[in-house]
């Protein structure tokens, strides 16, 4: 349906690129990445010599900058103005899923989590519906996602190394990967909130500066480009203006359906709240966060625009062009062709590469981590060997690490989609199967066991057929038509929520204790600072039941 | 000759094995027998995720009854058979990497004989994990008792319900 949209393999590699090794910012790249290591080194430390302050938390700011880091990948800082360039006003729903999503978060999830008190997103899935099946199904979701996800990330790194020391795209993947998966299993700490921080005040200076210089070069804009390149539009092709050119309503609608809701399943995403001091910072944070990502939000269209004027002027332009234009790979590194083509300085436009690579980097932290809980915590600790000691758990998780890197990166080789849509293609898996989990799950005490069980695994079952008939067998127009792999949780999640109420109300209600932990994330009366609903449950033991809300 | 004895356990096999010969000396000299746990924050980053290790970093491991059972359930071991023979007895919870927090606990607590369990690892589970025993031995200058696991190979379990 939307054959433009997704590109094949051959159009992978950026032609317009200038491909060579460039002392300046290989030595930039370096720096900053021995600047991670050396955080995460000096935490370790910290760490294993006890010198950290006890009762010091940590503030709503700092929470707000590593969930902008964890948040903001490869496809916020690549991929969306890629998305823009490549696809117009379709970009567009990117932008407003991957935002709006954290006001659900807000309004329903984000302090309701925090009171229900957990560790992982499996965690919560298997004690609130009481099964290690469920939980096992949840890990195994956790699993997918860090895995479709971070193959954009794989990509975006590869593309991007590709600028700073040339050679080709199959070893600066190798190289990106094997960096990434080296520093986590070694330190482990590059996901830690100070590295976080760290990570994302790089890359939103190193793109904010983009879109200043390259509008303020380029005589596109002054003060505000995030405004001025309205301008620009009438000037530009119908393909990157009209709305619903590249990709119909519908389409549209689906895809930002799909990221707003999985936004707010993301258990990398999710996982930051459990850990706040109480539910007021769980929401302090939460705002500052989105604060923190409308700065890159808010300037990438502008980027996309000058990007597609300077590409149209250049001499491989137009972007639009019947036969060639711009490529998929070219779209995905439009922010760093930008700087190239403005003619700036490969110092500057190593900055800008340097920005991509730490926004890949942490996210893919973050990721990993998430994912090597699931499989250390969840799946071999709480199901396989409930004994297992700390060594075990820390062998099960450097292993899980080092095989989830080698399966990203063969299949960044060759990845079925750009960098943005394969991020997207997690979003609605977890849109379908998570989502509904985490929100049924806090919000209505009578989900039970067999109501989740049989939600996840129709939600599951439907996310694979859409990928399967997306990008690896063809099998139905309708099905593509109506569910696309990218959008599929505009029929999905709704699907899923109706088997999951109806299973539920057609067995029997879980047990008392499972509602009272229900009804306590939601009592009016202040939590203690680090009391959990579970907490708060035994401690009440039968005596006054929690308020209700 | 030996007042403070101190016996790192994680609650495995392992460390388990060496408990009885702590216990043993330890009745003989009449020293305090010292049970510790060390949060491994490695184990903590991997399993349950680094933002848990923010939540150890700000001292609220109450609030990670998973990991406390744990490290209770670890030292409980210990305390339990140095009070069968009457000894006194002290269990310590620290966080932090393993052969650091033991050699960090020895120097400030005035331990003057280690008594621990060695899995003796060798090939690729060594190079991964490495021995904490082994990074003891060479970080401490204190006398250090290894009991390896593999000399009760001939009656496993023996000692598991004790």
């Amino acid at each position: 349906m939307t054959p433009s949209v997704f590109l094949q393999s051959g159009d992978l590699l950026p032609e317009a690129l200038n491909i060579s090794f460039k002392l300046v910012p290989a030595i930039m790249v370096v720096g900053m990445l021995t600047l991670f290591l050396a955080i995460g080194y000096v935490f370790k430390v910290a760490d294993t010599e006890g010198m950290w302050v006890a009762g010091r938390s940590i503030g709503n700011i700092e929470n707000g900058m590593a969930i902008g880091a964890n948040w903001m990948s490869a496809a916020s800082y690549l991929g969306l103005a890629g998305l823009v360039a490549l696809s117009g006003f379709y970009g567009l729903a990117f932008i407003i899923g991957w935002t709006a999503g954290y006001f659900v978060l807000l309004i329903f999830l984000a302090a309701q989590m925090r009171r229900f008190g957990k560790y992982t997103a499996p965690d919560f899935v298997g004690d609130r519906f009481n099964s290690d099946t469920a939980r096992a199904i949840g890990a195994l979701t956790t699993i997918l996602i860090g895995f479709v996800y971070s193959v954009g990330q794989a990509r975006g790194m590869g593309l991007v190394g590709l600028y700073v020391f040339g050679t080709d795209y199959v070893t600066m993947v190798i190289v990106m990967m094997a960096i990434t998966v080296g520093y986590l299993t070694i330190s482990g700490m590059m996901g830690a909130t100070k590295n976080m921080a760290v990570q994302y005040v790089i890359l939103i200076i190193a793109f904010l500066t983009a879109v200043y210089v390259v509008g303020f070069t380029g005589g596109y804009s002054t003060v505000l480009p995030h405004i001025e390149y309205g301008q620009l539009i009438g000037e530009l092709s119908t393909e990157f203006s009209e709305p619903f050119v590249n990709a119909g309503f519908y389409l549209w609608i689906a895809t930002a359906f799909s990221l707003i809701f999985g936004t707010c399943g993301l258990p990398h995403v999710l996982v930051r709240f459990y850990t706040v001091e109480n539910e007021k910072t769980a929401r302090q944070s939460t705002v500052w966060g989105l604060f923190f990502i409308l700065l890159l939000y808010w300037s990438a269209p502008a980027l996309a625009a000058f990007g597609v004027d300077l590409y149209d002027a250049s001499q491989y332009g137009p972007t639009f062009a019947a036969n060639g234009g711009m490529s998929g790979g070219e779209g995905d590194l439009i922010v760093v062709l930008a700087a190239q083509l403005s003619n700036l300085p490969t110092w500057f436009v190593g900055l800008v590469a340097a920005g991509g690579i730490a926004a890949a980097i942490a996210t893919t932290a973050g990721l990993f981590i998430t994912a090597s809980s699931a499989v250390s915590h969840d799946i071999y600790t709480n199901i396989i060997n409930p004994d297992a000691t700390q060594r075990q758990q820390v062998f099960v998780g450097r292993a899980t690490i080092v095989a989830l890197g080698i399966i990203v990166t063969v299949t960044a080789f060759d990845p079925p989609a750009l960098v943005g849509e394969l991020v997207a293609l997690a979003f609605s898996l977890a849109a379908i199967v998570l989502f509904p989990m985490f929100f049924l799950g806090l919000w209505w005490e009578n989900t039970n066991r067999q109501g989740a069980l049989a939600g996840m695994s129709v939600g599951l079952a439907l996310w694979v057929a859409a990928v399967v008939n997306d990008l690896i067998f063809h099998f139905s127009d309708l099905f593509a038509e109506f569910v696309p792999a990218i959008g599929a949780a505009l029929v999905g999640t709704p699907l899923v929520f109706v088997v999951t109420i109806a299973v539920s109300m057609a067995t029997d209600e879980p047990p008392e204790r499972i509602k009272k932990m229900v009804r306590q994330c939601h009592s009016p009366e202040p939590m203690g600072q680090q009391q959990s609903a579970e907490d708060v449950v035994m401690s009440a033991d039968g005596g006054q039941s929690p308020a209700d809300d | 000759m030996y007042e403070h004895i101190l016996v790192p356990t994680d609650g495995s096999d392992a460390a388990e094995y060496a408990v009885e010969q702590a216990v043993d000396l330890a009745s003989k000299y009449g020293a305090t027998v010292h049970a510790l746990y060390v949060v491994d924050v490695d184990a903590t980053s991997y399993s349950l995720g680094t933002e848990q290790v923010d939540r150890i970093r700000q001292g609220h491991l109450d609030d990670m009854p998973e990991v406390k059972e744990a490290a209770d359930a670890a030292t409980g071991y210990v305390a339990d058979a140095a009070a069968e023979h009457g000894l006194a007895v002290r269990e310590h919870v620290v966080p932090g990497e393993p052969a650091r927090a033991i050699r960090k606990f020895v120097e400030d607590n005035d331990i003057d004989l280690v008594v621990m369990g060695s899995h003796g690892r060798s090939g690729l589970s060594r190079v991964v994990l490495g021995s904490v025993t082994e990074r003891v031995l060479r970080r401490t200058r204190l006398p250090v008792l290894v009991v390896d696991v593999h000399e009760k190979d001939a009656e496993p379990d023996a000692e598991a319900d004790a």
